[in-house]
């Protein structure tokens, strides 16, 4: 049995691991935050399988590249944040709900710009002794049909059954 | 099997990554409130630090550095009356790494203050922290701080993961010790 501390540490490391392999375009170490029929749900769509989901990374990526330009028209350095988590543990499932928002050098004359914010929506299971996403939902506030929604999301952490 | 982490997950893990976690909170309200003499307490003796204005080593050294350079930030960042503006660091996600008595950080921060029009709130520039730690008389502090800053060049964070580099420089040290 391990503590709440323990476990929230380690979950939170996690977090940060996957945000860091995104943002600088390491598809495997963000892959490996999966377990290996974990889910990925976010604006283009549902993948499912850490494989499917490396792939996905890199389609992202090449996505966002074209999206999100610097003022010389260079992909833009494109960074996400997570703030506050709210964490339920039961075992080895965990639940998360989680506050993320992005920032990029794309304003004018290669300022700061603050595209868009969110939620997280997560499932966890730890797996072999590590704590991994089953199942990561990307909401977003400025994007039609991805929004969180007028519930709280918290509520998701609630014991599903 | 692919691991998210080679990071040995212990109960200690939690305990050191809260202290760790502790110290770069009061790091920030330090140098954010020209608290130079906190701002001491935070390093080892001969730790280095590693900003916009090239690496200085050793504590006494460190001090000075800073506190020049907290004046010229006065100079540059001015609200539009002229007067030094209110400039805070905002630190996001961290990555730690620790393995007994020495910690790596690889961090996300941002910097926003009260120079936009009318006074009003403007972001301001991101970048990391590249940190080292040891455990000294129980105590968490910096040996090396290495801040990098994404809209500086020359000072650009990337573009391999940083956390890889954390780990890569972990597992060399820890090879060493064995």
């Amino acid at each position: 049995m391990t503590s709440y501390d323990r476990d929230r540490a380690e979950i939170a490391d996690l977090m940060s691991r996957y945000l860091f392999a995104m943002d600088y375009n390491d598809y495997d170490a963000y892959a490996d935050c999966f377990t290996q029929d974990g889910v990925l749900d976010y604006a283009a769509g549902v993948t499912r399988g850490r494989e499917a989901i490396r792939e996905e990374a890199r389609v992202f990526k090449a996505n966002v590249a074209r999206l999100f330009t610097d003022s010389q028209g260079r992909p833009a350095k494109l960074r996400h944040l997570v703030h506050q988590k709210a964490i339920r543990i039961e075992g080895d499932r965990a639940w998360h709900t989680g506050m993320w928002w992005e920032m990029t050098n794309g304003g004018p004359e290669g300022s700061l710009a603050t595209p868009s914010f969110g939620t997280y929506q997560d499932e966890l299971e730890r797996v072999d002794g590590r704590w991994l996403f089953s199942r990561r939902r990307i909401n977003n506030e400025f994007l039609e049909g991805r929004e969180t929604g007028s519930v709280n999301p918290v509520s998701a952490l609630e014991p599903q059954g | 099997m692919p691991q998210a982490s080679p990071q040995d997950y212990s109960e200690d893990y939690a305990a050191d990554r809260a202290a760790i976690e502790d110290l770069m909170a009061r790091y920030l309200f330090a140098l954010d409130y020209n608290d130079m003499e906190t701002f001491a307490t935070m390093f080892t003796q001969d730790a280095a630090f590693d900003f916009a204005r090239g690496r200085v080593e050793g504590l006494d050294n460190i001090i000075e550095t800073v506190k020049a350079f907290k004046e010229r930030i006065g100079a540059v960042y001015v609200d539009e009356d002229g007067k030094p503006a209110i400039l805070r660091h905002v630190l996001a996600h961290c990555a730690i790494r620790i393995e007994s008595d020495e910690a790596w950080t690889r961090a996300q921060w941002f910097e926003m203050a009260n120079d936009g029009p009318g006074k009003s709130l403007k972001m301001g520039t991101f970048g990391i922290y590249e940190d080292r730690l040891r455990k000294v008389d129980g105590r968490w502090l910096f040996t090396e701080r290495r801040i990098l800053n994404d809209f500086l060049d020359g000072r650009h964070s990337g573009p391999t993961n940083p956390v890889r580099d954390m780990d890569d420089d972990a597992a060399a040290r820890e090879g060493h010790a064995a």
